[in-house]
């Protein structure tokens, strides 16, 4: 593989100082503080706190005001630009919420309301506007998630999946963060004063962040400047507490650092994560004196003067921190009037435009320990040409899945029988094996999902536990997202849980079996739809290079009584609830022996009408598809059902194959993560180089060293191997 | 000790194991002079903002303040005195 460089071509931000890159950055120039009352909804008096809220008028259009926000900066990353993305890359963490907590408040049953709430349809409304044939990801880390989104975009470009990706973050304010946080006791009542002596915590804030990135091997004109490295790291510390000696901080900076190949005496700026909580910047500075023992370069937060936007922190740093390469800009810790001496650091108390600024460090971090930290640096800078290497494939070592029908072998007898088992796990099933003061404060989706990962685990009879998760979930935590609005609409925006708030957040599971395995390397949520088990694998074939030999692939969604019904399509026109996952445990493998899986297609078939036809040529053709597999297992969900169902005809009579099909949500139910059950009962029938008969039509089915085919089909379609 | 706060301290043994969701744990485990926080129990930082909400709710009480809360929540005894204290002067 060449020596691919990943360029910023195009940026786009709305903040609390306005729409556009350069009302933030006339902000900055003037050391201007942007945090105001709250004013976008009405809260009770004695609880108006300070927010970082985009003053602006926003049209929204029949859209959520994230999706709106995410547009208008889409559109000006875009505005020089006339290629179409291959990619769309965005970290968001509440979605539509601002909607869909009015709706459930005002009792609005339709489900029209709703369609626009999951994280996902973020990254698809901005693919759908700039026509995306690509992949649309969505990374749900928390806070770090716009961080998170542009390592995933890096790797993309990096590894030559895609040219030109459009990556960032997005989040307006809503009732469920703003309470939440307040829950929390984490906001400052006199707005965010990032490692100030007197903070008390941040200020939730919104906005978003795109950033238009280019693989090039020479500089290209455009350049603003280039991403250089971004390291990722898990605390598997607390659910939302940070490390005290910052340990996730420091092993994702040097992993950062590591990734762009540059020592750490290169770094002249460091973007703080500096939300102004007591804790975080207490770990966070502990973790920068002992990376700079001595001379530390110069740092600031940008929080105390725009406030913490949430899923768009990480992509709106990046923004100030290409700002800071390419104008020499650095903004002031605002806020900051007495530096807390126990934090040993020294922040800039004014802006400085004088300064010569190759490399900058941005930090983000999140609940579940989440950590991202990416270098930025001079487009023009000098830098060792660099061999990256090729995509590696993941052998399999253990699996387990959950169903109505149970566990794994439970599942597996069933399905082998050609019978349903549809239904929701039974909660005996879940809790199986897990222990009650680790499950205490967890609900479905989090029980689910370290049943699964437990589950996988012993399966592979591994006796080390996994380094790194990657997770996809559809929706997330429903239940404590439920009980949490619940709580606090019974008690007139009173009252609410602390504990369902730090659930909800959907890598809030991850984060749990970080915790209950010691898995601190790269932690990864993913929310696309259908399609979120798919993406986590995906995203897990990407970051190979960055994962310390063994890993957890999950996928997994809780049923909920309400919620599932409004939110998922698919869910409605199924008479039974189900609910379950699946979960892998994987080894990193540069070899082709033993028993292997990967994402081998992922692409938007709104976009692209020759969808099916890709889809053929990716899979080596006609013949390549008759050679390799021996079965498909089709995952249609019953939402798009007849397009599904028309691009299955079309595949099949496209690739002449002739073997044994199985329309999978038949037999799994519907629920977003049913291709996660599919690809472990995948795993066990190519193990077994078998089909059971009761699956295709009573006689068993002899795989003869082939391997099997899922098809996630839909409004994008993909393709997931697992062979021999 | 007065029999109103022997009252209150039974009372809330009840309320954390209901709020909490302790399980296994019966009101009788909960020794009230034990430390609360990072003793036996398990209790942590994200628990006590639990209960927290609950002495508001219930109580209507606030416990604002991370050097507040430390203080209260020392012990069952701290906070059913604490809440005693308080409830009387909000009585009067």
């Amino acid at each position: 593989m060449t020596d691919v460089r990943v360029y910023i071509t195009g940026m786009g931000l709305v903040s609390p100082a306005g729409c556009g890159v350069s009302k933030t950055r006339d902000a900055i120039r003037r050391g201007e503080k942007k945090i105001r009352p709250l004013s976008l909804f009405s809260v009770s008096q004695d609880n108006r706190l300070p927010v970082g809220e985009v003053s602006e008028s926003i049209e929204t259009g029949g859209v959520p005001r994230t999706h709106q926000l995410a547009l208008i900066a889409a559109k000006e990353a875009m505005a020089q630009c006339k290629d179409v993305p291959d990619a769309v890359v965005m970290g968001v963490t509440t979605g539509g919420m601002l909607s869909t907590e009015r709706c459930l408040k005002a009792g609005d049953t339709n489900p029209e309301s709703f369609k626009y709430h999951s994280t996902g349809s973020v990254a698809e409304h901005i693919a759908h506007e700039f026509r995306c044939y690509g992949p649309a990801i969505t990374i749900s880390t928390a806070c770090s998630s716009g961080a998170v989104a542009i390592k995933i975009a890096l790797e993309m470009l990096r590894t030559g999946r895609a040219r030109m990706v459009l990556a960032g973050g997005a989040d307006s304010l809503s009732r469920f963060t703003y309470y939440g946080f307040r829950a929390l006791q984490l906001i400052d009542p006199e707005g965010a004063r990032p490692l100030d002596k007197k903070r008390r915590g941040m200020s939730v804030a919104e906005g978003a962040a795109v950033l238009v990135l280019t693989a090039c091997e020479d500089v290209p004109d455009n350049a603003i400047a280039e991403i250089l490295g971004v390291g990722l790291s898990c605390d598997a510390h607390h659910p939302s507490a940070p490390h005290p000696e910052g340990a996730g901080a420091l092993q994702a900076m040097k992993a950062a650092i590591r990734d762009a190949h540059i020592s750490v005496a290169e770094i002249d700026y460091i973007n703080l994560h500096g939300t102004g909580t007591i804790d975080n910047d207490l770990s966070e500075a502990r973790a920068l004196n002992t990376l700079f023992p001595d001379k530390k370069p110069l740092m600031s937060s940008i929080k105390g003067a725009f406030g913490h936007l949430l899923g768009a922190a990480g992509a709106m740093e990046a923004i100030v921190s290409a700002l800071a390469v390419s104008e020499n800009l650095i903004p002031a810790n605002v806020g900051c009037d007495v530096p807390d001496p126990k934090l040993r650091l020294d922040p800039l108390m004014a802006p400085l435009e004088t300064a010569n600024v190759q490399t900058v460090l941005s930090n983000s971090f999140g609940f579940g320990g989440n950590n991202a930290s990416v270098v930025i640096g001079s487009p023009n800078r000098v830098r060792p040409s660099v061999r990256l290497k090729g995509l590696s494939s993941f052998s399999v070592l253990g699996s387990a899945c959950l169903t109505g029908a149970g566990n794994t072998e439970m599942s597996l007898e069933r399905i082998s029988g050609g019978k349903s088992c549809k239904g929701m796990v039974p909660a005996p099933v879940i809790t199986e094996g897990l222990s009650p003061k680790v499950i205490r404060r967890l609900k479905r989706l989090p029980r689910l999902t370290l049943s699964l990962a437990s589950a996988a685990h012993a399966n592979s009879g591994l006796p080390d536990a996994p380094s790194s998760v990657f997770f996809g979930t559809g929706w997330g935590a429903l239940s404590e997202t439920y009980d949490f609005l619940t709580k606090l609409f019974e008690s007139e925006e009173q009252f609410t849980s602390p504990i369902d708030f730090i659930g909800s957040v959907h890598n809030a599971p991850a984060g749990h079996v970080a915790i209950q395995f010691g898995s601190v390397g790269p932690n990864i949520t993913t929310a696309g739809g259908d399609y979120s088990f798919e993406q986590a694998l995906m995203l897990a074939g990407l970051m190979a290079k960055d994962i310390d030999d063994t890993l957890f692939v999950i996928g997994s969604d809780e049923s909920h009584g309400v919620l599932s019904g409004l939110f998922d399509r698919s869910v409605r026109t199924d008479d039974t609830l189900s609910d379950g996952g699946g979960g892998l445990c994987l080894r990193r493998s540069e070899s082709s022996a033993g028993l292997r899986t990967s994402v081998t297609f992922y692409e938007n078939s709104k976009n692209n009408p020759s969808v099916i036809s890709s889809l053929i040529v990716n899979l080596a053709g006609e013949e390549g598809i008759r050679e390799k597999y021996g079965a498909i297992l089709a995952g249609i969900p019953a939402g798009c059902r007849g397009r599904g169902e028309e691009q299955l005809r079309d595949f099949l009579s496209l690739s002449g194959f002739e073997g044994p099909v199985i329309d999978y949500r038949r037999f799994t139910g519907e629920f977003a993560s049913a291709s996660a059950v599919a690809s472990v009962l995948a795993i066990r029938f190519v193990d077994r180089r078998e089909l059971p008969g009761g699956l295709c039509g009573g006689e068993t089915v002899y795989l003869r060293g082939k391997g099997i085919l899922l098809i996630g089909l839909g409004d994008f379609v993909t393709a997931t191997e697992v062979i021999h | 000790m007065e029999e109103a706060v022997k009252i209150l301290i039974n009372e809330l043994k009840i309320k954390i194991i209901d709020t909490l969701n302790f399980e296994d744990i019966t009101p009788d485990d909960i020794v009230e002079h034990h430390q609360l926080v990072g003793g036996e129990l398990g209790i942590d930082s994200i628990d006590i903002l639990e209960l927290v909400m609950m002495i508001d709710k219930d109580y209507g009480i606030k416990i604002d303040n991370k050097e507040l809360g430390e203080k209260v929540f020392a012990s069952l005894t701290s906070l059913a005195n604490f809440i005693y204290e308080n409830s009387k002067s909000v009585a009067n």
